[in-house]
Order: structure tokens, then C-alpha cells, then sequence
């Protein structure tokens, strides 16, 4: 079990460093803005901005410029922000969070509504509770996010309810913990309501489209001929027989959801990795962009990684093999 | 072999069919009658065997039966009445309950009829609790038993053990536990060995027909093999086209003068007629000589030291004279199929040399003369012709390639193959993915004409064939070669019709030739992998049949 | 011996045949309509009403305010109210009928057709703003449509670009094999193991921000394109890799196929239709793609329209309160994602039966 799994981190570490490599050849062949004088924070005093030319090699060869990102890395700093006048991390760190607080409750949310519910409507397929199923996901598929990103702040401003964007109200932090939790709560609502409708019918349909392919396998129509009550040979036989499929659509759907809750956080003015993103990009600020590009990757290859392990523990057949 | 008829007033059959009558809605609007108003009766403790061919509708009568029908097939009319009530009659619980309970399935592939990822042990217990309550002692007690009654000696070990673990005999076993676990009354059984290597085949042959003395089971066994069918079956159903054609004990049947029922149960028969053993004798030099052919196969994992070598032939030297008929046997894994691929000019071989009429035709040093000479028939007909070609365009396929003569006389001469083959011309325009899997063969072999060989190698070319099918097959080969003057390389795994149309027989066993023999010589050998094949096809033809060998 | 079944169903079985050409029909509609946006759109998308900024969609009416009917339908003449800039007013003593084939703002189709004629419209100083306006007066319908050229056709041309790029490196791949093929796929991986959204603004993010509109498009394109390739790639090696081991293709060999028979006769086939099904899930992909860059401001700029930017304006608070149809161009892409959607899933129906 060790072994498989430090393989298949070995792996994701791996893909990490092609990324951080692929990031850098980009920016190569981005024009000379990133390093133009006029675009630096007029704060960086001349000695500092010889200092970090230096401690960057942002004016050596390509090589040397990721082997100094590296070794930043490793310190932590993850490079240095022109714009802000701080090491990349210190601006990465809080934004990470944020973004995974949105993200994660998203995931749990669409991966336990999609799946009785697909499972279900494979169950009955053909039958009206799974046409209506399929006209609802094809409804949901084809809405853009951006609309559902726009609603859900409409929602917001008609209603009252929900707090209209951000991430916290003004005084919350003042207030106590228990209040500053609820509050944040609050907030949380739509944002991770409009990921969980921008993500969930495409998962929807795999799951549903995974169990009816199993339904017709010989052992699935064998156990029913054994007599097997429907409930059990849905979710007892089906269920796990498909979950090899399912689980790498679990890292997938960790992909569809990040991008999905970057354009969320950037409308709903949320302060994750997102608009962080966006910002560096106008401001030419190339480590923090490198950076949150290598974050939502590494989020991306932890999402894999914990698919593997799912994997592990539910199919026997990769155990064998491991 | 007892008769199940007596001249006593009958008791309520156990199972009785009425004029049932199965359609099938197959893509493009087709409708395909697979069933027309059959009768059948089963009593308890009575066997009865459906023999046909392939395509003749027994399936689909043992699915209509326990209401497994694929969601394209209905039933049309006729009813099933099951201890006296008629199956439409049921509830759907009553259907569930009698499912597995009453009336069980074992279907034609072991290997997957079981879940791949729970545990044999868990598969068994449930199909027990879904139809009456246990405690989890008592489950566990019943499964043991069951496991041990269908051969296993370990079951505690097999409770544990996942499908991928076990062989396909070891796998078929426990399908056939999982259906007796309830005890029931009536046992179908689909084809339950045309999966399996004929040893396997003769050791679940045996169990059947001990668990079937031993539990007084009343059976529906279905299948292609006349064989095996006389080794189980009471009475005997002989399906054609949707229709029972014939009834009756093995005697009665083996008596009758019908040429269609004597030709499905005793193929060999009907071929040995039409067999001219005599070949005429080409003398001078042989057409194929093989000298010392080897042959390894490296497997390495990624990242690992650990290397995997197989040694899949060595020293190979074989001679084929030219018009003759060369049959290579051998259990799966034996090297027969990487022989024929070295021959053929897929694998180039690691060491030996391999001479046709003189010329060397290994991969590296080839000549291109010699390419087409050899040809390849597979044995997986569904993958050998592209399925979106038109039959057509499949057996000219050779001509194109080397451009032969102008488009339509390739066209004409692809017609006349076609016909030889014994398929209609009519046809040539239809896909090659609508033809049936003895069809396709036939295709394979109309192509393989086509490029004008000398030498047919034929992988398993006939093992996915039923019987009856396979007697066809062989009597066309034996035309073809009689006409165009071809030798065959015959490999296979299974003794049948070897006898009749094969010169010399080479048994191979781990990558070398073990024994060169005749057929006639082959039932005396004193060889242990000789022994094996042999006694394996023997326990499959019954006794009384003229067995193959 | 029984005749051959058909196993594939034609084009026009009638399972998969209505959808199909229902699908094909309607984007073959919409395309047109949009490449002919200069004609059907009653105005010019940077024609500016400056008495009109967020006005509402015009009124149709059939009844004028005396009640009388008339057949053709016309549009009263609206001003600003002097109490609140948000209402406009109907002047009853102003209507104007809807003209067909009328004179209207200067137009060019596809570069090579000029004309002042529009196919409906009315006269100044009425005026048709079916979708109502943006803050600058703009016409939202006709900039629907002309953004419609710019989100449909990015998106067909990117895919098409992935497409070619996937068929090119994944053909490479899965027609040599061993080395070339471990690295191609080794490669593929580095691009599928980024966030699809952030891949594409990181690219977009290294190239030039201040663009002519046309190489932005161009750009954008590129952008999309290249981020795609991956998934295309290898899909194409998987079908390339299966189908060369299978034994039509060893027996073609033996025939002494060459490499170029192979690939022209029993290869390409098989993956055209493969690459096909691909695109359709592909386009629409790719048109959110774009829609979404250029409502970050990374795509297409002023004063072109895309559905994107034009979504852009609705991110002001006051603007998606009060004015509602300035979200209409985010119902746009539903019906065109919805007509994809169903071409792709009867395409993949119909790949099934031979893969």
C-alpha cells in the first residue's frame, strides 16, 4: 500500500515540476513587460530592486531563473510580488485557504448529490423520473457560469438574504468566534451554491452514464437473476463495481471545480486564488501568477492522489497489482 | 441413464413451456423471431438437454424462463407455467423470490458472471439472505458447504477470495454454488462450458452430473456440444431456427433418419462421409521447414529491477510436405499461438530459421515473394475484418493491396470467392460487421484465397464455432484444399475432427514439440501432455459416440 | 445460413436521425444568422444612442393607444423622463412601423458584401431595441449578433485548431509507439494537470494585453486551441494504438500493406469519426472559453462586442439590479450549447457500435 502510493505521489510530484517548467518557458516567451522598470511598485527602493534582481537572476538565462525560483520555493517565499512588495507566498497562503474553503464543501456537496441521485436515475432509466432527470442536467449543462455567477450575486442584491459578495463583513472579526463563523457561513452560501450548480450536472451524467453501462454487464443481469432486490443491486453491486470509473471522474471533477470557482470568486468578489490571479495578471506580476497557477495545480494533483487512495481501498483488482 | 417417460399418469410438471414464442427487435427495425411456439416440459428431478446451433434460440428460451430477456426482446405470445402457474401471473417479489430460489441461472461466461469487486464470499451470502433469513452463522455454515459440495477443499479461503484470484474453472464452480445455494427446484444452464479449455470443460462436466444425482435437481441444459448433452440430459430437445424439430431420449434420437438431427449430434460423422482421407502424396521437398525456431518474451514493470521472462518456444523443428495437413495441439499457454505468428511474419523469432520452398521468409531476412504465400486465419472473428468494410472490399483487400489488375476484375474475382466460401454474392455490398461470427470466417478465408497462398495457418480458427458449425467449416477447408492444392498448419487446443482431415499430429507443451504422431497413434500415447488433451476430449464425447480421436 | 442483420443504423435511422438532423439544422441556422449579422440586425453594434443609455426593450404593439388595430407592428417614439433617468416614456403621439428590407446604418458581410439595407427596422427618431441598451446606448439585439460572430467562431476555429494539433501529435504517438509515444503522452499530462481556466488565463496572461481587436481574436483563438490539444491528442492515440494491434490490420500487413495503406484505409477513417464526435463536446467548450476570457477583459475588447464582454457591464451592482436585459447575452449560448450537446451525445451513440 506504501508503495503504491509514493508511486503515484512520486508521479504527482513529478507533473508538478513539468508544470512549474512549462509555466517558465510561457513566461520566456511573454515580451520583456515583466521586467520594465515602469511597471515595478514605485515603493522598491534601487538597492532592493538590484538586490532581488540579483537574488531572482531576472536578468540571467532562463536555467538559472527557475533553478533561483526553486531554491525560493524551498524556503517558502515561492518568489517575490513587484506589486506588493512581499514574497509571493505571504499573498498565496491566505488566498489558498479561502479558495479551498469554498472548494472543498463544494466537492462533498456535488459528489453527495450526484451520486444517489445518478445511481437512482440509472436505476429507473427510461422512466419518467429519469427523463425529467436528463432534460434537468441538460438544462443545468448548458447554462454558462458566468450567468449562474451573475444570478447568484443578483439573488444576493434582490433578496437580502446572502451577503453580496466578500468574504466577511466588516466587523465580524470583532464580534467573537462564534458570530465570525456564522457570519463567514453566510457568506459562504452562494458562492458555493453557484459552484455546486455550475459543476454538478456534468457529474450528474457521468455517474448515471457509468451504473448503465454496468447494468448491462453479465453480472450485473447474473445477481439480478439470482433475485437480488433492486435497492441491493444498485448500490451494493453496482455502486462499487463502478467505482474505478467514478474515481477518476472524482479527479476530474476536482479540475471542473477549481476552474469553476475561480470565475465564482472573481464575480462574487470572494478572495481566493482567483481574483489574486487576475490582479497579478494586470499588474504583470509573474511570480504570483506562476505561483497561483502552481497552486491550484498542486490542488489538483492532491485531489488525484486522494482518488488513488480511493481507489485502493474499494477495487481489489488494484490492490492485486499494487 | 434414466428415462424420464413412464406409462403412469404424469404428476404437474415442474416447468412447462406452451407454444412460447420470443421476438427480438435488432437494430434497423428488423424483427427476429428467436423463438416460434415451443413446447417443453421438465419434470422434477428430470434433465432435459436444447441442442442447436448457434442462432437457433435456445438462450433466449432459458431467458425468457427466468425473466432475464435483454430490454430489446419480447415475449409474443405462448405462456411458461411454472409448478402449474403461469409466470405472467406473478408478482414482481414473487418473480424475485423465485429467482434464485426456485429456478437459477448459470450463464455461458464464468468469468464474468461474478462481481469483480466484492468478495466471492459476499456474492454467495447474498443471493442466500435475499431469499430467506439467516443468521450470520448459519450463512457462513451453508456457504462452506456449498463450496466444498462444488469441489473446493479450502472454502474459507475462497469466502475471502476476489474473482480475479481464481482460475475460470475455479470461477465457474463457485457460479454454480451461488446458484444451488437456495436449493432450488430447476437448474438452467446456458452453454455452460463454451468458455472453458476442454479439461476444465470435463471437470465441471462431472460435477454437474454428480451434484445433479446427489440433489435430485431438475435441469435445462443448453448447448451445442451433442456430446455433453448426452452425458447429462434424460430427454433431448433439438432446436432449429426457433423451433424443436426433434424429441426424445438419446436412443430414440440416435435412431432416427432425420439428416439435420444426425448431423448435430454426431458431426464428426456426417464429415467422416464426406472425407477422403487418401491425400495425394506430394512428393520432393517439403513446402515449410522450421529449424530451431526460438522465441522469448521480456516483461518488465516500470521502475522495477524485476524482470518476467517467458520462454515461449525453443527449439522448434517442424517440416510440412506440400498439400498436406499439419495439426498442432496443445493447452493454452503451450507457445502454439506465438509458432503460428513466427510463421506467419508477425514476430520475428529470436533464433532458427524458417524456409518456404527453400527461401527464407524470416522477418529480417524476407523475401518479399514469399510475403503473401503464408496466410493467417484468427481466431477472434470479430476483430480480423474491419467491421465498416463491405464484404466486398474485405476479400479484396489483397488484390488492392497489390494492386492487381483493374478495379473491377478485382471486384469479380472477390465475387467468386465469395461463393466458394459458400457465401451468397448477394451480400457483397453488406458491412462486414453484420455478419455472423461463422460468417466472418468464411470472409477470413475468402480473403486469405485471395492473396493466392501455399500455406493456411489457422489459429483457433474454429474454437469459438458450435459444433455443428465447426463440421462445416471443416468439411469447406477440406474442399479448398482438395481444389487449390493448400497446406494447412491446423492449431488448436481441442481434439475434434482431427482425426479426419489432419496427416500428422505435433503436441506442444511449454514451448517445445513434445510428440509427433499420427491421429490414429495419438489415443495410445504414453506422453503426459498428450494424455491430458486426450482424456479431456474423451470425457466430453459420452460414451457410445464416436469420439473424435 | 441466415442473411446478414444490419448492425449500424444509417443516418436516417429514426432513433438517432431526428435529433441529429433537428441539431445540425438549428446550428446551421444560427451560424448563418449571425454570419449575416450586418442584415438582420437593425443596427450597427457601435452606433450610439446617447439619449438612450439603459433603455429597456422596446415595446411592440399591434393596438395603438386609441385602441385601433393595425396589422403592421410599430413602436412609439420613448424619451427620458425628467424625473427618473431609469424611466423611459412612450410618446403616443409618435409611432413608427416596423419596415421591412429598411435603410439603416452601412454594413459588410463576410468583407465582400456592402449594403444599407437591414432586414427590419424603423425610422429615426423611433427607434427598435428589442434587448434594450447598454450605458452607451448601444443596441443589445444587434450586438448579440455581432457578438455572436465573434463567441461561435472562436470557439468552432479553436476547436478545429485542438482538433488538427490532437490529430497531428496523437497520430505521431500512437503510430510509433514505444519512446515517441511515452513522451508525447508524458507531455499531454503536464497540460491536463493544470486547472483547464487557469492554463488558459495563465497563457493568455503571458502574452501582450494591449491588442488590436483582430489579432486579439486571433490570439484568443490560438490561446484556446493550444490549451485543448491534450485531450484530442490522446483520444487519438488511444484509437490509433488499439486499432493497429487489431488483426484486420496484422492481416493487411501480411498482404504487404504499407504503412500509408494502413493509415488512409482502416486509420483515418476511424478517427475522423472519432475526432468528430470530439469537437462537438469540444466547441462549446471552447465557446465558454472565450465567453469567459473576454468577460475577464482578457479577450476581445471595446469596442467589438463578444457575449462575454457584453456580460462584462453586468458586473456593476446598479446595472444587474435595474437593468435586467443586460444578462440576456448569457442565455445566448443555451440553445447553441444545447444543440452541441445533443449532436455530440448522438455522434458518441453512433461511434459505440465499432469502436
Amino acid at each position: 500500500m506504501i508503495r503504491y502510493l509514493a508511486r503515484r505521489a512520486a508521479h504527482g510530484l513529478l507533473m508538478l515540476f513539468g508544470v512549474s517548467i512549462l509555466l517558465f518557458l510561457l513566461f520566456q516567451a511573454a515580451p520583456g513587460d515583466f521586467l520594465s522598470d515602469a511597471r515595478v511598485n514605485s515603493q522598491i527602493s534601487a538597492e532592493t530592486l538590484a538586490q532581488l534582481r540579483v537574488q531572482y537572476g531576472l536578468d540571467q538565462p532562463l536555467p538559472v531563473r527557475y533553478w533561483q525560483w526553486l531554491k525560493s520555493s524551498a524556503k517558502g517565499e515561492f518568489g517575490y510580488s513587484f506589486a506588493y512588495n512581499t514574497p509571493a507566498s505571504t499573498l498565496l497562503w491566505p488566498r489558498a485557504r479561502n479558495t479551498l474553503l469554498l472548494s472543498v464543501p463544494a466537492l462533498l456537496i456535488s459528489w453527495l448529490i450526484a451520486v444517489p441521485l445518478g445511481v437512482f436515475a440509472a436505476g429507473w432509466k427510461g422512466r419518467w423520473a429519469d427523463r425529467l432527470f436528463s432534460s434537468g442536467t441538460s438544462a443545468l449543462l448548458a447554462l454558462p457560469d458566468v450567468l449562474i455567477a451573475l444570478l447568484a450575486l443578483l439573488i444576493a442584491l434582490k433578496t437580502g438574504i446572502f451577503p453580496v459578495g466578500g468574504m466577511t463583513s466588516i466587523n465580524a472579526q470583532d464580534q467573537g468566534t462564534w458570530a465570525w463563523l456564522r457570519d463567514l457561513g453566510w457568506h459562504m452560501v452562494l458562492p458555493v451554491g453557484a459552484i455546486v450548480i455550475g459543476s454538478l450536472a456534468i457529474i450528474l451524467r457521468h455517474v448515471r452514464a457509468s451504473i448503465i453501462e454496468l447494468m448491462d454487464s453479465s453480472y450485473m443481469r447474473a445477481a439480478e437473476g439470482h433475485g437480488l432486490p433492486r435497492f441491493k443491486l444498485l448500490f451494493g453491486y453496482a455502486l462499487p463495481a463502478a467505482a474505478n470509473p467514478l474515481i477518476s471522474l472524482f479527479g476530474l471533477s476536482v479540475a471542473l471545480l477549481l476552474s469553476v470557482s475561480l470565475l465564482i470568486e472573481v464575480v462574487m468578489s470572494w478572495p481566493g486564488i482567483g481574483p489574486l490571479l487576475l490582479e497579478a495578471i494586470m499588474a504583470r506580476d509573474l511570480f504570483v501568477v506562476i505561483g497561483a497557477v502552481m497552486l491550484s495545480t498542486v490542488f489538483l494533483v492532491a485531489g488525484n492522489l486522494l482518488g488513488d487512495v480511493l481507489l485502493y481501498a474499494f477495487d481489489p483488482r488494484i490492490r492485486r497489482q499494487a | 441413464m434414466t428415462s424420464g417417460k413412464l406409462s403412469l399418469p404424469k404428476p404437474e410438471p415442474l416447468l412447462r413451456v406452451s407454444a412460447l414464442s420470443v421476438d427480438y427487435d435488432a437494430v434497423g427495425g428488423n424483427m427476429v423471431h428467436a423463438v416460434r411456439q415451443l413446447d417443453l416440459e421438465i419434470a422434477g428431478g428430470e434433465s432435459v438437454g436444447v441442442l442447436g446451433e448457434s442462432g437457433s434460440g435456445k438462450s433466449s428460451l432459458a431467458l425468457a424462463i427466468i425473466r432475464l430477456l435483454p430490454k430489446n426482446a419480447c415475449v409474443v405470445s405462448g405462456r411458461i407455467d411454472y409448478r402449474g402457474r403461469s409466470l405472467a401471473e406473478f408478482s414482481p417479489a414473487e418473480l424475485r423470490a423465485m429467482c434464485g430460489a426456485e429456478v437459477s441461472l448459470i450463464s455461458q461466461e464464468p468469468a464474468l458472471a461474478l462481481n469483480p469487486v466484492l468478495s466471492l464470499g459476499r456474492q454467495l451470502a447474498d443471493v442466500l439472505l435475499a431469499h430467506r433469513k439467516f443468521t450470520r452463522q448459519e450463512v457462513k455454515a451453508r456457504c462452506n458447504e456449498m463450496l466444498c459440495q462444488v469441489g473446493f477443499d479450502d472454502p474459507g479461503r475462497v469466502m475471502r477470495a476476489y474473482p480475479h484470484e481464481l482460475s475460470g474453472g475455479q470461477r465457474q464452480r463457485v457460479a454454480i454454488a451461488q446458484a444451488l445455494i437456495c436449493r432450488p427446484k430447476l437448474l438452467i444452464a446456458d452453454e455452460p462450458f463454451s468458455a472453458l479449455d476442454a479439461a476444465t470443460q470435463a471437470e465441471i462436466l462431472e460435477l454437474l452430473q454428480r451434484l445433479k444425482r446427489d440433489l435430485g435437481l431438475a435441469m435445462l441444459f443448453i448447448t451445442h456440444n451433442a456430446g455433453t448433452v448426452a452425458a447429462l440430459a434424460d430427454n433431448i430437445v433439438i432446436m432449429r431456427e426457433g423451433e424443436a424439430i426433434a424429441r426424445g431420449t438419446m436412443e430414440t434420437l440416435q435412431a432416427s433418419g432425420d439428416e439435420y438431427v444426425q448431423g448435430i449430434l454426431f458431426p464428426e460423422k456426417s464429415l467422416a462421409n464426406a472425407t477422403h482421407k487418401e491425400q495425394p502424396l506430394v512428393s520432393g521437398a517439403p513446402l515449410l521447414q522450421v529449424q530451431g525456431l526460438s522465441k522469448k518474451f521480456v516483461q518488465k514493470r516500470m521502475l522495477s529491477r524485476k524482470q518476467f521472462v517467458v520462454q515461449s518456444l525453443e527449439g522448434i523443428d517442424l517440416e510440412l510436405a506440400a498439400g498436406s495437413t499439419v495439426a498442432v495441439l496443445g493447452r493454452s499457454g503451450s507457445g502454439k499461438s506465438t509458432l503460428a505468428r513466427c510463421l506467419a511474419g508477425f514476430e520475428a523469432p529470436d533464433l532458427g530459421e524458417i524456409l518456404l520452398d527453400g527461401n527464407p521468409v524470416t522477418e529480417k531476412k524476407r523475401d518479399p515473394r514469399w510475403q503473401t504465400k503464408v496466410q493467417m486465419i484468427f481466431q477472434d472473428a470479430a476483430t480480423s475484418l474491419n467491421p465498416r468494410f463491405t464484404a466486398r472490399q474485405v476479400v479484396a483487400e489483397p488484390l488492392e493491396i497489390a494492386r492487381w489488375k483493374s478495379e473491377a476484375e478485382r471486384m469479380a474475382r472477390a465475387m467468386k470467392l465469395m461463393e466458394e466460401v459458400g457465401l451468397d454474392p448477394e451480400w457483397a455490398a453488406r458491412l462486414a460487421g453484420e455478419f455472423s461470427g461463422g460468417q466472418r470466417q468464411r470472409l477470413s478465408l475468402a480473403r486469405a484465397l485471395a492473396a493466392d497462398p501455399k500455406l493456411l495457418i489457422m489459429d483457433e480458427a474454429l474454437s469459438g464455432l458450435d459444433m455443428p458449425l465447426q463440421a462445416q467449416m471443416v468439411r469447406l477447408l477440406m474442399e479448398l484444399q482438395a481444389r487449390h492444392g493448400l497446406t494447412y498448419l491446423y492449431i488448436s487446443h481441442d481434439l475434434n475432427f482431427i482425426s479426419l482431415f489432419a496427416r500428422e499430429v505435433v503436441v506442444m507443451n511449454a514451448g517445445r514439440i513434445v510428440e509427433r504422431t499420427t491421429p490414429e497413434k495419438l489415443a495410445e500415447s504414453m506422453h503426459p501432455a498428450t494424455r491430458e488433451l486426450v482424456e479431456a476430449s474423451e470425457r466430453l464425447h459420452a460414451p457410445g459416440m464416436e469420439a473424435a480421436v | 445460413m441466415n442473411a446478414p442483420t444490419p448492425a449500424f443504423s444509417g443516418l436516417r435511422s429514426t432513433k438517432f436521425g431526428s435529433k441529429l438532423t433537428w441539431a445540425i439544422w438549428f446550428l446551421l441556422v444560427v451560424h448563418a444568422v449571425v454570419v449575416l449579422a450586418g442584415f438582420v440586425a437593425p443596427y450597427s453594434f457601435e452606433t450610439q444612442e446617447r439619449e438612450h443609455p439603459y433603455a429597456p426593450p422596446t415595446r411592440l404593439h399591434f393596438v395603438d393607444c386609441s385602441g385601433k388595430f393595425h396589422f403592421r407592428p410599430f413602436v412609439y417614439v420613448t424619451k427620458a423622463s425628467e424625473n427618473d433617468l431609469n424611466e423611459y416614456q412612450q410618446d403616443c403621439s409618435q409611432p413608427a412601423g416596423i419596415e421591412f428590407f429598411a435603410q439603416g446604418d452601412r454594413y459588410t458581410i463576410l468583407g465582400m458584401f456592402t449594403s444599407t439595407r437591414h432586414l427590419f427596422g424603423v425610422q429615426s427618431p423611433a427607434s427598435l431595441f428589442l434587448m434594450g441598451t447598454d450605458g452607451f446606448g448601444r443596441d443589445q439585439f444587434s450586438r448579440l449578433l455581432y457578438g455572436g460572430q465573434v463567441s461561435l467562431f472562436a470557439g468552432f476555429v479553436a476547436a478545429a485548431f485542438s482538433a488538427l494539433a490532437g490529430l497531428l501529435l496523437g497520430g505521431i504517438a500512437g503510430m510509433y509507439g514505444g519512446r515517441v509515444d511515452d513522451m508525447a503522452m508524458r507531455f499531454a499530462e503536464i497540460f491536463i494537470t493544470i486547472p483547464w481556466f487557469y492554463l488558459l488565463i495563465a497563457v493568455r496572461a503571458f502574452l501582450p494585453l494591449q491588442i488590436s481587436p483582430l489579432t486579439a481574436f486571433l490570439l484568443v483563438v490560438s490561446v484556446i486551441g493550444i490549451v485543448g490539444w491534450s485531450r484530442p491528442a490522446r483520444l487519438v492515440r488511444g484509437v490509433i494504438l488499439s486499432a493497429r494491434e487489431r488483426n484486420f490490420v496484422l492481416a493487411a500487413r501480411g498482404f504487404g500493406a504499407s504503412n500509408a495503406y494502413l493509415l488512409k484505409k482502416h486509420l483515418m477513417p476511424l478517427t475522423f469519426r472519432v475526432l468528430l464526435t470530439q469537437m462537438a463536446v469540444l466547441i462549446p467548450q471552447f465557446i465558454l472559453a472565450e465567453v469567459i476570457l473576454s468577460f475577464l477583459g482578457l479577450g476581445i475588447g471595446e469596442p467589438f462586442p463578444s457575449w462575454g464582454n457584453m456580460l462584462a457591464q453586468a458586473q456593476q451592482y446598479h446595472v444587474l439590479v435595474s437593468y435586467w436585459w443586460m444578462l440576456l447575452p448569457g442565455l445566448a449560448p443555451v440553445p447553441v450549447f444545447l444543440a452541441y450537446h445533443s449532436l455530440a451525445e448522438t455522434l458518441q451513440e453512433r461511434i459505440k457500435s465499432y469502436i
